[in-house]
C-alpha cells in the first residue's frame, strides 16, 4: 500500500530535506510509523509520549482526521497524507 | 478629497459589491493587528477599498529589513526611526484621506485587546505570533466578531476566515500553537515577499466580503498554499466546528489567553539591561533544533542546560539565553515590549 506523506518546510530537514516520502501502511497512524521509521528525527516533531503533538494537523486527501477516525483512518493505495503545523509568521 | 463613489467605480463594478455594499464597506470599522508584512499589504487595501475606519496597532519600529516586503514603509521611515503604526498611518492617509486611521503604537496584550477591538466590526490579523492570534480568537468568540487568520513564513502561508457561531474558530483547527523554536519566525526561516502578499490578498478579499455583508461568499477552508513548491490545498474544515463541543473556546466559552492562563510573561531584570520571557502553561524546546535556527542570524553556543546567541537587529546588540522550558533572558534592553518582539522573532511561539 503506498501511500505518499507531503511534509511541510519545517520539518524538511528532519526528512532529509524530502518534499515527499513514499510510506507504506493500512492506516493513518501505520503510515506516519513507516515515516518515522525511515526519517527518526520526525518521532519528536510529531508525537509526544505517542499523542501527535496538537500544532501538526494530519490530513488524508485533504480531509482532517480528527473528523475521520483519527490515527486510525484507513489509507487506501495512492492516498496523500499530508502534515500541516500552523504557519506563525506574518 | 471628498468622499467620492467615482474613485470606486471598478471595486463597485464588482458583482456582489455594487452601490449598497461600497457604502457598507464605507461605513465599517477595523481594528489591524500588526502591521508589518501581513499589515502593511491589508492596510493598503482596505484603505484604497474605502474601508471607513482603520486602527492599526503595532509594537514595533521600521527596520532595513522591514522593506524586502513590508509595502508601506521607506528608507526614510528607516532613518527616522518611526513606529510601524505611524509610518503606516502617514501613508495610508496619503493614498486615502477620506479614510479615518487610527495609528496605536502597542503591544497587543490580554489587558487591552478587548479595548482596541471593542468598536471594530471586523479584526484582521496582520501578527507574526500564535499568542495575539489566540487573543484575537477570544475576542471574537468572546464578542461575536469576524476575523481573519494569515500566517506566511518562507514560501508558505495559510488563511483562514472565522465567524463566530458559524464557522470553526482558530482553536478548532490549531488546538495549540506551534511551541517556541517549533517551527521557523520570517527572521530564521525567511520570507518571500509574494507569499505575503498572496495570504494578505486573500484576507483583504475575505474581509471585503464580510464587510459588503456578503458572507454567504466567504471562504470556509483552510487555504494552504506554497509557491516555492508550487502546490496549494483547500482543507474542508467545516466538520472541526466545536470539535464535538470540546472546543475550549468556541464550544465552552473558556478565554484562556484572554483571561491569562496562557501567553508570556516578562519581567524586566533591575540594573542588568535585560529581560526575561517565560512562557506560561510550560514548553519543551529543542535547543539543537533552536541552535540550528539560529545559526543564520549570530554566534550561537549550547549545551544540555541552556542556549546562548549573539545577534544584532535593527542595529542594537544582543545576548539570547534561552532555557529548555522556553525561559528567555534577553541582555541589551530593559524595555519589556522590545524584549517580547525580540522573543516572537528569533524564538517564536
Amino acid at each position: 500500500m503506498a501511500v505518499t506523506v507531503d511534509i511541510p518546510p519545517p520539518l524538511r530537514e528532519q526528512a532529509g530535506g524530502n518534499l515527499k516520502v513514499t510510506t507504506s501502511g493500512n492506516t493513518v497512524h501505520e503510515v506516519l510509523d513507516d515515516l518515522i521509521k525511515q526519517h527518526p528525527a520526525l518521532g519528536p516533531k510529531l508525537f509526544d509520549n505517542g499523542r501527535l503533538r496538537p500544532h501538526v494537523n494530519v490530513l488524508v486527501n485533504d480531509e482532517d482526521i480528527r473528523y475521520l477516525d483519527d490515527l486510525g483512518t484507513d489509507v487506501a493505495d495512492g492516498n496523500v497524507v499530508a502534515l500541516i503545523p500552523a504557519v506563525a509568521g506574518g | 478629497m471628498s468622499t467620492n463613489l467615482e474613485r470606486y467605480s471598478r471595486q463597485m463594478r464588482v458583482p456582489g459589491i455594487g452601490k449598497a455594499g461600497q457604502e457598507r464597506i464605507m461605513a465599517s470599522r477595523v481594528t489591524l493587528c500588526g502591521v508589518g508584512a501581513l499589515g502593511t499589504v491589508l492596510a493598503n487595501t482596505l484603505v484604497r477599498a474605502g474601508v471607513g475606519f482603520v486602527r492599526v496597532v503595532d509594537r514595533d519600529f521600521v527596520e532595513p529589513s522591514n522593506l524586502q516586503r513590508q509595502v508601506l514603509f521607506d528608507e526614510s521611515d528607516v532613518t527616522g526611526n518611526l513606529p510601524k503604526s505611524e509610518a503606516a498611518a502617514t501613508k495610508l492617509r496619503q493614498i486615502n484621506s477620506t479614510v479615518q486611521i487610527e495609528p496605536v503604537v502597542a503591544d497587543i496584550t490580554r489587558t487591552n485587546i478587548e479595548d482596541l477591538c471593542r468598536d471594530a466590526d471586523l479584526i484582521l490579523d496582520g501578527t507574526d505570533n500564535f499568542e495575539v492570534r489566540y487573543l484575537i480568537n477570544d475576542v471574537s468568540v468572546k464578542h461575536g466578531k469576524p476575523w481573519v487568520y494569515g500566517g506566511a513564513v518562507g514560501t508558505e502561508g495559510m488563511s483562514m476566515t472565522i465567524l463566530p457561531g458559524e464557522t470553526p474558530c482558530l482553536r478548532c483547527v490549531f488546538e495549540a500553537s506551534p511551541g517556541p523554536g517549533e517551527v521557523g519566525t520570517c527572521e530564521t526561516a525567511g520570507v518571500l515577499a509574494p507569499i505575503v502578499s498572496v495570504i494578505a490578498s486573500f484576507q483583504a478579499a475575505e474581509a471585503l466580503k464580510i464587510l459588503a455583508g456578503k458572507r454567504e461568499t466567504i471562504n470556509r477552508e483552510l487555504f494552504v498554499i506554497n509557491l516555492w513548491d508550487n502546490t496549494n490545498r483547500r482543507v474542508k474544515i467545516a466538520p472541526l466546528a466545536g470539535r464535538k463541543g470540546k472546543c475550549p473556546c468556541c464550544a465552552r466559552k473558556q478565554f484562556e489567553w484572554l483571561d491569562g492562563e496562557h501567553g508570556t510573561q516578562t519581567s524586566s531584570l533591575c540594573g542588568r539591561n535585560a529581560v526575561q520571557v517565560t512562557p506560561k502553561g510550560g514548553t519543551k524546546l529543542d535547543l539543537g533544533e533552536l541552535r540550528r535556527q539560529l545559526e543564520a542570524s549570530g554566534a550561537v553556543s549550547a549545551n544540555r542546560f541552556l542556549l546562548k546567541c549573539n545577534l544584532t537587529d535593527a542595529g542594537e546588540g544582543y545576548e539570547f539565553t534561552v532555557f529548555p522550558d522556553g525561559r528567555a533572558i534577553i541582555k541589551g534592553t530593559d524595555d519589556v515590549d522590545r524584549a517580547r518582539t525580540l522573543y516572537a522573532k528569533y524564538v517564536g511561539h
